[in-house]
């Protein structure tokens, strides 16, 4: 591929991928037009290719241009620590509230909450409990992956993706809905964040569930460092 | 030298500028005005105009569009009425200094 050397400068320099994509793709039509200016002077094949190439400027000059331009520069490179060491918890904690909002409002509207907790009818005690499983097993997996996803798009050190993924683990998202037989009133849907190691009793009481959500969040990490040392031999 | 290549840089921004404000052009046409009209006095590689747009454009002096032409699909850049202001900021500044320097190698 044209410019590949190029790409990888400028994401590792910590250039926005938008401007990077941009930034080559305006290359090459200037090259092609080069080219064709070359071809239109009589130059043929390789020599105008090469003449257009030489035009256009080295590599390392281009590379430096762009990097010079500070504006252009990425978030999470300029400032990873706001990306992968805060944005991790806000991002949790505003991803459970989003899931679970729908439900909150569906029993608000239809006035399934009073005194006493839910009174909650048979679909939406399993709309509840599905959208609470998602939750408890993907939600964070899904944080982390996104993290990771980031990171390996803008050529970000290892030890940051790795760091949002830590925190997310730690974070511990967890979803619950209780339902009281039909037609008895007393459920209730709940969210939380706690740092198992605080809490590791409950933790343990519910083993299954926690190890394969700790696994899962963790997964992407494990991913994330297999590629960079396959891409790296 | 540092203070050259802050100098160079604020001439291809005036010059860009004032390239842009006669009508919209995508970088290699920009490129070759700017070729044309400094007879080939500036030549640097032909690829680094592009920072230089992306930056005025993320700063609000540029607006750029896809356009396609002649079947060829290409961004073009046009000055904003902020681009308009910064321009004629940067004519002034650039005529005193021109004079001044003028007046020190003119004078007897």
């Amino acid at each position: 591929m044209r410019f590949e050397s190029l790409r990888e400068s400028l994401l590792k320099g910590g250039i926005a991928p938008r401007h990077v994509r941009r930034y080559l793709a305006e290359l090459t039509e200037h090259l092609d037009d080069l080219t064709e200016k070359q071809r239109a002077q009589g130059y043929d094949g390789e020599d105008a290719e090469l003449r257009a190439r030489a035009l256009l400027g080295e590599d390392r000059e281009l590379a430096a241009a762009m990097l010079e331009q500070k504006s252009l520069h990425s978030i999470p490179a300029r400032a990873p620590w706001l990306i992968f060491g805060l944005l991790p918890p806000v991002a949790g904690i505003a991803a459970a509230f989003a899931l679970i909002a729908p439900l909150a409002l569906i029993a608000r509207i239809l006035h399934m909450a009073a005194k006493g907790g839910i009174l909650a009818p048979q679909w939406f005690q399993e709309t509840a409990f599905a959208v609470t499983g998602v939750g408890n097993l993907a939600l964070a997996p899904a944080l982390a992956a996104g993290f990771v996803f980031l990171a390996a798009r803008q050529r970000i050190s290892w030890l940051w993706p790795l760091l949002a993924i830590v925190l997310l683990a730690l974070m511990d998202l967890q979803f619950q809905a209780h339902f009281p037989p039909a037609g008895h009133r007393g459920g209730s849907l709940s969210i939380g964040a706690t740092t198992w190691i605080w809490h590791w009793r409950s933790w343990l009481e519910t083993w299954p569930s926690s190890v394969a959500r700790l696994l899962l969040t963790l997964l992407p990490g494990a991913f994330f460092l297999r590629t960079r040392s396959l891409v790296g031999q | 030298m540092a203070s050259e290549s802050a100098l160079a840089a604020g001439l291809s921004e005036l010059m860009v500028l004032r390239l842009l404000r006669e009508q919209e052009m995508y970088g290699y046409e920009i490129v070759q005005a700017i070729a044309l009209r400094t007879r080939q006095a500036l030549t640097p590689g032909e690829g680094v105009i592009y920072p230089l747009l992306h930056a005025l454009e993320k700063e609000g002096l540029l607006k750029s569009r896809r356009k396609t032409v002649g079947g060829r699909s290409r961004i073009y850049y046009s000055l904003t009425a902020r681009g308009a202001k910064r321009l004629s900021a940067m004519t002034d500044h650039w005529s005193a200094l021109t004079g001044a320097v003028g007046a020190v190698l003119h004078a007897v």
